[in-house]
């Protein structure tokens, strides 16, 4: 038997000078296992085992990280492309994509798929080691492995329609420069809430009615109270930019237009809930954005917008950018917690909630990218002034993200309650020339799956359950004729099987199963009784998961089986 | 201050910070669970304990969810039962099905719910993860993850009982697995061989490697008694078969130590049956004739009765006392022996021999 590790040799100098460097801190075990994988090409349990005795954790919790995480990985590899095969990629014909990347390159490429990398607008997508680039067409290979990378998406000119807020400064503002933000007022709203007691600050965000934007749609100012009033202490904010849902992409480029505008909203909530400590989790795959706020910090804590003692005020606040390294799940709050403590993604059983035991055990914030940017609008101009913006029952403005073959698919700014056909027609230009709709995924990947009935349902945080038309964090994907419901759904549980944690069993194996079924009846195999199993399988997924993950991924299930019943028993019956 | 609670229809008085589950099984209602454990902070992996809580969007776990005034629950409505029924299946379709030769057989957990569930291996079953038989080369417990249900019992009993970190979960979704350490052996990481792990573990994944084949809970005889190691006086029970002992397994009400055990008192049985093992006294030939100590070979060993030896050992202890004085004679007592007979040695040592070299092996 060899015990080669339990005999006591010398962690590798590298690695220890490395974790020095981070404070031998076990919360940065991700950012260390990141580093080490670049210097290194790939993991190896040595390694692994020797970062976790340097940081003093279980080398269990080390290797359980490397191999959650999907952007660490333990076979060497010298330079990746990740093809992405989401829902959008997928209507684009990613496959052919993958196919034509795969064929040029030669052994120093590993290629690879990759869950949603958050392009859907630059559809097919692919990542090429860090780099994101987009559409890339079969035809794009060559090019690409010689460093194209397309062109990325502006949205600095309003569509007809629109109503900008915090897309106000898109075009204006430039992203890289904080004198340039600071020209349009980036941190009036931070100037604004120091002048204004803590509890005001709350009451104004309170007031303005504002839904939190990760898709849950939790009034922000009842969380911020909720921190406010905790009573542990110290108390943290952050920023979940983890954005790893198929279809969404909006909290990118709310960070490519105005990355001031988040950490200005950021810097208002930590004042309001008095937390002086802040992390931004970034998606690994939003490397370039993850760059941008870590300029945009340096520069604000440059001018005294951010840091120590902010504009003379004695209220200090210090922001952190926390990269992901590919999980969606971490997008779930208490995931997203976990990881940021160092562990693997996994949600932790609530109640406690953040708000009361969160990061730490402690206080702690947790807000969608767009509810900062919203907040900092809502501080700045005051809440009637975000009831003005929009005639509808829920105050204020919303990103939403048009996807499919419409004439302007894109992302746009507009008040609540439009419905998809608005959506579609108004915004999108109606569908392309020999397109006709078929089917729409709303909301996101764990959104639902409708059918022309639901056309003209106004859209809100509500209408989800109240008419099977979800918001979620705003997506629209249309398709059109070219498009079976029943091939859509095996890709979105190709997705949530993919991503799920593995922590419970209904969402482990359901999601598992369901891919299974969906993937015999695209290619024909269908047998009598999947689709009773399939809706089996999404009660039980929603019913008796662990987290939203789980409990959403029955949601597409059951609205893509109930609008397009005779397609799924068309599917099994072959 | 209590809080009222309606379990089942019936009205129940339960304290603030019980768990749905605790407040059940505290007044007799039954709620299945799989990856909760009394000894274990609860996790809420397995889903098994859903139940319907009035009001509530989805199941809760009973393991998990704290109980509020005027909660209304049922532990056995149908979309509770559906519910455990699937995830059952859900469990049991990445499990074979050799409950014929399992270890675990009559002692298991999963066993025991499909058979009250009355869910049987479905057909889709079986074919999704496959690992090695007797994965880990560890001398005491024997590793079968395709029994693995996840329910990560394992990991925490390392964790929070053992405090050795050896278990722990890699990869994620469907091809989530139990690691030791980085992917290791678990003597590579760190384990000590405790088999708090096997105690814990409801289904046949950690089984005890030398009582296998020799045995399974049906057939055996519990017998409980204190382990003969060391002074802490663990409680475990001696598992009886044919009038041999088989294993050692935990006894859950024990007072001193719960599940836990060491190596020694979980798999150090085998020296009960042992052909080398002494049973009764053996002298050397010389003694017995009463002839000076030989030069050289000592001479063959004679079994005698215990008068016999004793009588041989005070006759030589007395005379090495009177021949070289009190402190020639030094005595060792052991962690295997009773206190009462500790303390006997001790007045044996001062107040008999007249020396004060007296010491136990616990003390080393």
């Amino acid at each position: 038997m060899t015990n080669k590790r339990i005999i006591h040799q010398p962690i590798q100098p590298e690695i220890q000078e490395l974790a020095a460097e981070y404070g031998n801190d076990s919360e940065s075990i991700l950012s260390i296992l990141t580093r080490l994988q670049e210097l290194h090409g790939s993991l190896s349990p040595e390694i692994i085992t020797d970062a976790a005795r340097a940081l003093s954790v279980p080398a269990h919790q080390a290797y359980g990280m490397a191999t959650f995480y999907s952007m660490l990985f333990l076979e060497p590899r010298k330079q990746i492309v990740h093809v992405c095969d989401g829902p959008v990629c997928w209507t684009k014909n990613a496959a052919a994509t993958h196919k034509a990347i795969e064929a040029i390159a030669n052994d120093d490429w590993t290629v690879e798929r990759a869950s949603c990398l958050g392009l859907c607008d630059s559809a097919p997508a692919v990542l090429v080691n860090n780099e994101q680039a987009g559409p890339v067409l079969p035809e794009d290979a060559a090019k690409l492995l010689e460093g194209w990378r397309g062109t990325p998406n502006g949205y600095t000119t309003p569509r007809k329609g629109e109503v900008r807020a915090m897309m106000a400064n898109a075009g204006k503002v430039d992203p890289k420069s904080i004198d340039s933000a600071l020209e349009h007022g980036a941190y009036d709203g931070l100037k604004k809430a120091l002048g204004m007691t803590p509890e005001a600050v709350v009451a104004v965000v309170d007031a303005s009615g504002l839904q939190g934007r990760g898709g849950a749609g939790f009034p922000v100012g009842r969380k911020w109270k909720f921190v406010a009033q905790a009573r542990n202490t110290p108390k943290y904010v952050i920023c979940n930019a983890d954005e790893s849902e198929p279809l969404i992409f909006k909290d990118r480029v709310l960070i490519e237009t105005n990355p001031h505008q988040i950490l200005a909203g950021m810097a208002i909530a930590g004042y309001a809930c008095g937390a002086s400590e802040a992390f931004i989790y970034i998606r690994g795959e939003y490397a370039a954005q993850a760059r941008l706020l870590e300029g945009a910090i340096e520069q604000a804590e440059e001018k005294g917008w951010l840091g120590d003692n902010i504009q003379g005020s004695g209220f200090s606040f210090h922001v952190h950018v926390h990269r992901g390294a590919g999980a969606y799940i971490c997008g779930e709050e208490t995931a997203l917690i976990e990881s940021l403590e160092g562990k693997r993604g996994e949600p932790r059983l609530r109640p406690p909630y953040p708000p009361t035991a969160g990061y730490r055990g402690l206080p702690t914030l947790v807000n969608n990218v767009e509810s900062f940017a919203a907040a900092a609008n809502i501080v700045r101009n005051g809440a009637d002034w975000w009831r003005s913006l929009s005639d509808y029952e829920t105050p204020g403005t919303k990103l939403y993200i048009l996807l499919g073959p419409v004439e302007n698919p894109g992302l746009f700014e507009a008040p609540f309650g439009l419905t998809l056909r608005q959506i579609i027609d108004e915004f999108g230009g109606g569908m392309l020339p020999g397109s006709e709709f078929r089917c729409a995924l709303t909301g996101g990947a764990a959104g639902t799956i409708v059918d022309e009935t639901l056309l003209d349902v106004p859209i809100d945080y509500a209408s989800g359950s109240r008419y099977g038309i979800s918001l979620g964090a705003g997506a629209f994907m249309v398709c059109d004729q070219t498009t079976s419901p029943v091939a859509l759904l095996q890709v979105l549980l190709h997705f949530f099987a993919a991503e799920s944690c593995g922590k419970c069993t209904p969402c482990r194996v359901g999601t598992w199963r369901s891919k299974e079924i969906l993937t015999r009846m695209v290619n024909g195999q269908g047998q009598p009784g999947d689709v009773e199993e399939l809706k089996a399988l999404a009660d039980h997924m929603q019913s008796a998961s662990f987290c939203g993950l789980g409990q959403s991924a029955g949601v597409p299930m059951n609205s893509a089986i109930q609008h397009f019943a005779q397609a799924f028993e068309k599917a099994a019956n072959g | 201050m209590t809080v009222n609670i309606t379990i089942n229809g019936q009205k129940i008085q339960a304290q603030p910070e019980q768990t749905i589950l605790e407040a059940a099984r505290e007044h007799g209602i039954n709620i299945p669970t799989l990856c909760y454990h009394k000894d274990l902070s609860p996790t809420g992996n397995c889903r098994i304990c859903m139940v319907d809580v009035k009001g509530a969007r989805f199941l809760q776990a009973a393991c998990a969810t704290q109980v509020w005034e005027g909660m209304e629950i049922e532990t056995h409505g149908e979309k509770s039962i559906v519910s455990r029924k699937m995830t059952l299946e859900m469990m049991l379709a990445n499990h074979p099905v050799d409950c014929l030769t399992c270890e675990a057989n009559g002692d298991c957990e999963l066993q025991d719910l499909a058979y009250e569930y009355r869910v049987e291996v479905p057909e889709w079953g079986t074919k999704g993860t496959h690992y090695p038989v007797d994965s880990d080369p560890n001398p005491f417990i024997f590793v079968d993850f395709n029994k693995c249900i996840l329910c990560r019992r394992c990991v925490q009993a390392c964790a929070e009982i053992q405090v050795r970190d050896v278990w722990g979960v890699a990869q994620r979704g469907f091809d989530e697995t139990i690691v030791a350490g980085a992917d290791t052996t678990m003597l590579e990481a760190r384990c000590e061989s405790c088999g708090q792990c096997v105690a814990y573990c409801p289904t046949g994944a950690l089984t005890s490697k030398i009582s296998r084949g020799l045995g399974r809970a049906p057939q055996v005889t519990k017998v409980t008694t204190t382990c003969t190691y060391c002074g802490v006086g663990c409680q475990l029970d001696l598992n009886v078969k044919d009038g041999k002992v088989i294993g050692v397994t935990s006894n859950p009400d024990a007072p001193v130590n719960g599940m836990a055990l060491c190596v020694k008192g979980r798999y150090g049985w085998d020296f009960i049956h042992h052909p080398d093992r002494l049973t009764k006294p053996l002298v050397r030939q010389y003694l017995l004739s009463d002839q000076p100590k030989p030069k050289g070979k000592l001479g063959e060993w004679v079994e005698v009765d215990w008068d016999t030896a004793l009588d041989i050992t005070a006759r030589k202890l007395s005379h090495a006392r009177d021949t070289f004085g009190p402190d020639s004679v030094g005595i060792l007592t052991s962690a295997k022996c009773l206190n009462e007979e500790n303390y006997l040695m001790n007045k044996f040592a001062r107040q008999v021999v007249g020396t004060n070299n007296i010491d136990h092996c616990a003390r080393l």
